[in-house]
């Protein structure tokens, strides 16, 4: 399974939103190294600006 | 958020940007260009000391500039990572200036205004693209007044206005004179749906209906004087899962009422700037002028201003929206024209949080079998343990937090009383006892004065116990001899205004930590072996993604259909919307890619029991028992049988969406009853069992874009179509455009309430014709019909749903379907540790949704089967088994099922706890009657020190 190269092959993920974080966790959980790419300075995206969600009322950070 | 931030396989690399990409799926070169900060990511500690010295006010972005912030600062309080930028378009420093506060006030020299861009090369076998939407430009309607009236919001800015962190810490003010309004209109469709020259976009931007009615009640709750609310929209899109019954609710409240109808215009009173809504009653035909204190205006969502650039770089198209183009081949919403390339969330269209939680797991099963698998951690540490066996030696380490607890705490107080604890033999404070500097410290000292308990007065367990433990392990240190107290969030943030009585509660915190860390003692972890194999319950559509997504990176798997054949619901259809996919096509496809691979199929099987937990489940079947260390279950949900509605059992030519597909699966025709040349009508009845509290009060989410796709199959044959519906819910990918097209194409839609249903009349064997009211004109209209097909909704498959309920105790919702973990942020997992489940089996989907649905489950299955052991929390509850008298009450009141009773010797009986299920919640310890349960970590002398050192009066 591991490639001959000294290098491992990890995923890219473009975008640190809720979507990009969950990809991103559920590789590294997977055993698979992960470069999470955000173009502004801080991880969480629009959700993270949403005071909470429905239908659960959760907060959303 | 702070998870992906310090897990050891995720690299973020915020401030930065994809700007090339060569190679294909498995090799990619990837070269990311990481933007310059300004200040280091290893020296800063995100004190803030910087921030109160910087001159330079400006708008805040993230409050969507209602708040202000510096020029240095951090996007926001718990942004990841908590370094600071530097924003050099407003800052002092420029080539002739020099203001350097920031430089001066920062004590760790962690800015640096000669940084550079920086590029680098990875690696990676698959790229995700997670590039979310931007918020539509209010402003570009010119008639709304957005940005010309003060009192005309967005939703975006409602949000942060009812948020307590933000600009007005949850309090609604009208921007003009900061006064609470009394009445508030919701505008809804701005920017999408639109029509004419203000259009804006086409599509359905899906999220903002729900948006608005949580904002009702979030409104109410912050302010119970308002007086009246009003939702002003063209349909009411409540359509997933729990959505239909959360907008009942808001209906219940007397202040908010819904009006059908798009605003024509919207003015300000010059004098006292309220804001005057022009709209026409679409139910009524009345025109008004409405006056409320504010607006607010739903807007949608529009592509990502930075998908050209990033299109170009990856080499993809966009669509005429300016979204990524889905290849639709598979039926599968993730893929892109590029192998090894995956899209997910908003990059290819407008999705909710869950959907888009779904469609990123999803995204990163189809990346896994293209990257390499790092070796799996075991932390094996050559470092002695530390001998605490005997007297507790106690350290005692007081954190500043900068100025968050020492701004407001008497950390000279606190560290004169914790000098006067029994045990503590060394007291020391530090700025930051998180950054490395203050976790050198906590293990210097702890060599130094041999200390067996360290207790940190800091900030909160829940996102900095991980980091002291750790420290603690690392040279030898039982970490469960650690005790955390949070002075920050318990004393010095909520009781900031009153430092004395703060520092004294902060006293007796230290106090009880000092006691309670007296009588920790070592826990060790227990690692168990994991099956590496999944079972999947179910071969339709979710189920065989699912199961070959896991096939593809190696994983034993076994298929169980109860079935004779592949494929479940998409054999009763014809075509799948919107890419018009051939169901039967895309099911032999799919049939043939799951004969061809490694998977174990086992068609017309049965479960027929499982027992076990994550990692090791039992599984017996009709064809033969096996074991698995995970679980997904996709065994979809079944239609609606009409109990008379209609005439549906009076009338043959009454039928059911289902029953549509099948005659047009065949290519029959819809035959006039006239005979010869006439043209035959079809009138569809909406929400036939969807949306009724007698029967099932949520929305089945698909039958809109159901009869939609049928409508025009119809108007196509040249039949006349008129579709009876509550509000048209087209939600799913471009069913908004299938709307307009069927419109365009002549299907006539008007529009029922539950009050007056459509009255289907007729004679002998045949319904002759509907009657329905028709609103605006208030008279009935009489539509003479062949056909009456009736869009019934989708009800919980009650026979495998039941069994798999009793086997693997996944609670079920009001609604019978299964429940997930979390309705947005847990879409795929359950509460049953090592069980997921794909598709319809936990609500109404589309086809596109139980793809995603199937290969996010087989990310999180794959998650867990990657481990050769899960490693156990040993801070769980155990029987002493001589106290126990096996009254069984702890095996009643455990929601994890994790005590049973089992026989000793002598024919006795003991409770004895799974370790393994066991979550540790104490529930069981606290009501055992004997006291033979103990909770570890939480033991009954550790609390009772606890409430003594509380109530010890101080000298």
């Amino acid at each position: 399974m591991a490639s001959r190269d000294d290098k491992q092959r990890g995923v890219l993920v473009l975008g640190g939103g809720i979507s990009g974080i969950q990809a991103a966790l559920d590789l590294a959980s997977a055993r698979v190294k992960v470069y999470l790419v955000e173009k502004t300075p801080s991880l969480g995206g629009r959700m993270a600006q949403l005071d909470k969600t429905f239908p659960t009322m959760d907060c959303s950070i | 958020m702070l998870d992906a931030g310090r897990h050891p396989n995720i690299e973020v690399l915020t401030n930065s940007e994809l700007v090339w990409l060569d190679g294909r799926a498995g090799r990619f070169k990837a070269t990311v260009r990481r933007n310059p900060r300004y200040v280091s990511e290893e020296l800063c500690t995100g004190c803030g000391l910087c921030v109160e010295d910087c001159p330079v006010v400006v708008p805040n972005e993230f409050e969507v500039g209602m708040g202000a912030r510096k020029a240095i600062y951090s996007p926001f309080a718990q942004a990841v990572p908590n370094t600071h930028i530097i924003d050099r378009q407003n800052c002092l420093n420029d080539d002739f200036l020099v203001c350097n506060n920031c430089v001066s006030s920062c004590d760790r020299n962690a800015i640096n205004f000669d940084d550079t861009a920086k590029e680098i090369t990875l690696d990676v076998g698959a790229v995700i693209v997670a590039t979310g939407f931007d918020v539509y430009e209010a402003s570009a309607i010119p008639s709304y007044g957005y940005g010309l009236y003060d009192n005309v919001l967005s939703n975006m800015e409602l949000e942060r206005v009812l948020n307590a962190t933000g600009p007005t810490h949850g309090h609604i003010a009208r921007p003009s004179d900061h006064k609470v309004p009394k009445t508030i209109a919701f505008i809804q469709c701005v920017g999408s749906r639109g029509e004419g020259k203000e259009a804006g976009c086409q599509y359905c931007s899906r999220f903002c209906c729900m948006n608005a009615v949580k904002d009702c009640l979030l409104v109410k709750q912050h302010e119970p004087d308002i007086e009246e609310m009003f939702v002003f929209y063209i349909d009411l899109r409540a359509a997933g899962k729990g959505f239909e019954e959360f907008y009942q609710r808001s209906r219940e409240m007397p202040e908010l009422t819904y009006v059908r109808g798009r605003p024509s215009k919207i003015m300000e009173d010059a004098e006292t700037k309220d804001v005057i809504v022009y709209v026409e009653n679409g139910e009524t035909g009345e025109v008004s002028r409405l006056r409320v204190g504010m607006a607010v205006l739903s807007t949608g969502a529009v592509a990502s201003a930075s998908n050209p650039g990033l299109a170009e770089v990856l080499g993809l198209d966009l669509d005429e929206n300016g979204f990524f183009e889905v290849e639709t081949k598979y039926g599968s919403p993730l893929h892109t024209a590029k192998e090894g390339i995956y899209l997910c969330g908003c990059a290819a269209g407008v999705n909710d949080i869950s959907d888009s939680v779904a469609q990123a797991s999803g995204a990163a099963a189809e990346s896994e079998k293209f990257a390499d698998k790092l070796p799996d951690e075991e932390k094996k540490r050559e470092v002695k343990e530390i001998d605490v066996s005997g007297q507790p030696r106690v350290g005692v380490f007081l954190c500043h937090c900068g100025i968050n607890i020492a701004g407001v705490l008497d950390i000279s107080s606190l560290k004169e009383h914790a000098e006067t604890l029994p045990n503590v033999v060394c007291v020391e404070e530090s700025l930051f006892l998180c950054s490395d500097e203050g976790q050198g410290l906590v293990q210097e000292k702890t060599v130094e004065h041999q200390l067996n308990r360290v207790v940190a007065a800091a900030c909160t367990p829940r996102t900095h116990e991980p980091i002291f433990r750790d420290s603690c392990e690392q040279i030898g240190l039982n970490p469960y001899l650690f005790e955390m107290v949070n002075v920050r969030d318990q004393c010095s943030w909520v009781h900031s205004r009153v430092p004395e009585i703060a520092t004294d509660k902060a006293r007796d915190l230290l106090r009880m930590g000092v006691a309670r860390a007296r009588h920790l003692q070592p826990l060790y972890k227990n690692s168990i072996p994991i099956d590496r194999s999944v079972l999947v319950i179910g071969g339709g559509i979710a189920g065989m993604y699912a199961a070959l997504e896991l096939e593809a990176q190696g994983i034993r798997v076994y298929l169980v259909e109860k079935e004779d054949r592949l494929g479940g619901r998409l054999n009763t259809l014809t075509k799948v919307y919107p890419a018009n996919l051939s169901a039967s096509e895309l099911a032999r496809t799919m049939d043939k890619r799951v004969r061809a691979s490694r998977i174990e199929l086992m068609t017309a099987t049965e479960i027929e029991g499982i027992t076990g937990f994550v990692g090791n489940f039992d599984v017996s079947t009709s064809g033969g028992g096996f074991k698995v260390g995970a679980i997904v279950v996709a065994t979809g949900a079944d239609i609606y049988t009409p109990t008379g509605e209609f005439g549906y059992d009076k009338w043959e030519n009454v039928i059911t969406n289902q029953e549509l597909e099948a005659i047009l699966h065949e290519d029959r025709q819809i035959q006039s009853a006239a005979g010869g040349k006439t043209p035959a009508t079809v009138v569809f009845i909406q929400c036939v069992g969807s949306r009724d509290p007698d029967k099932n009060a949520g929305c089945s989410r698909f039958c809109c874009p159901t009869t939609i796709k049928q409508a025009i199959r119809l108007r196509e044959d040249g039949v006349n179509v008129a579709v009876l519906h509550r509000d048209m819910r087209t939600v799913g990918a471009k069913a908004e455009e299938l709307y307009r097209q069927a419109r365009a194409l002549g299907v006539k839609f008007i529009r029922y309430t539950p009050e007056r249903l459509p009255r289907v009349s007729g004679k002998g064997s045949r319904a002759e014709q509907v009657e329905i009211l028709e609103l605006a004109l208030n008279r009935i209209l009489t539509i003479a019909t062949d056909y009456v097909v009736l869009a019934a909704g989708m009800v919980p498959d009650e026979q495998s749903t039941g069994a798999l309920h009793e086997f693997l105790k996944i609670p079920r919702g009001a609604d019978g379907f299964f429940m997930e973990r979390h309705a947005k942020l847990g879409p795929v997992e359950t509460t049953t540790e090592g069980v997921f489940l794909a598709g319809c089996v936990s609500g109404p989907k589309d086809i596109a949704d139980s793809i995603a649905q199937g290969s996010a489950a087989a990310a999180k299955a794959a998650a867990i089967v990657s481990h050769d052991t899960v490693a156990l929390e040993p801070t769980t509850c155990v029987v002493e088994p001589s106290l126990c008298r096996a009254c069984g009450q702890c095996v009643e009141i455990c929601q994890y099922h994790a005590p049973s009773l089992v026989q000793i010797a002598g024919g006795l009986q003991v409770a004895e706890i799974n370790q393994a299920l066991c979550k540790g919640c104490g529930t069981c310890a606290s009501w055992c009657p004997t006291g033979a349960i103990v909770a570890l970590h939480f033991t009954e002398d550790q609390i009772d020190s606890m409430m003594e050192a509380l109530l010890t009066v101080e000298a």
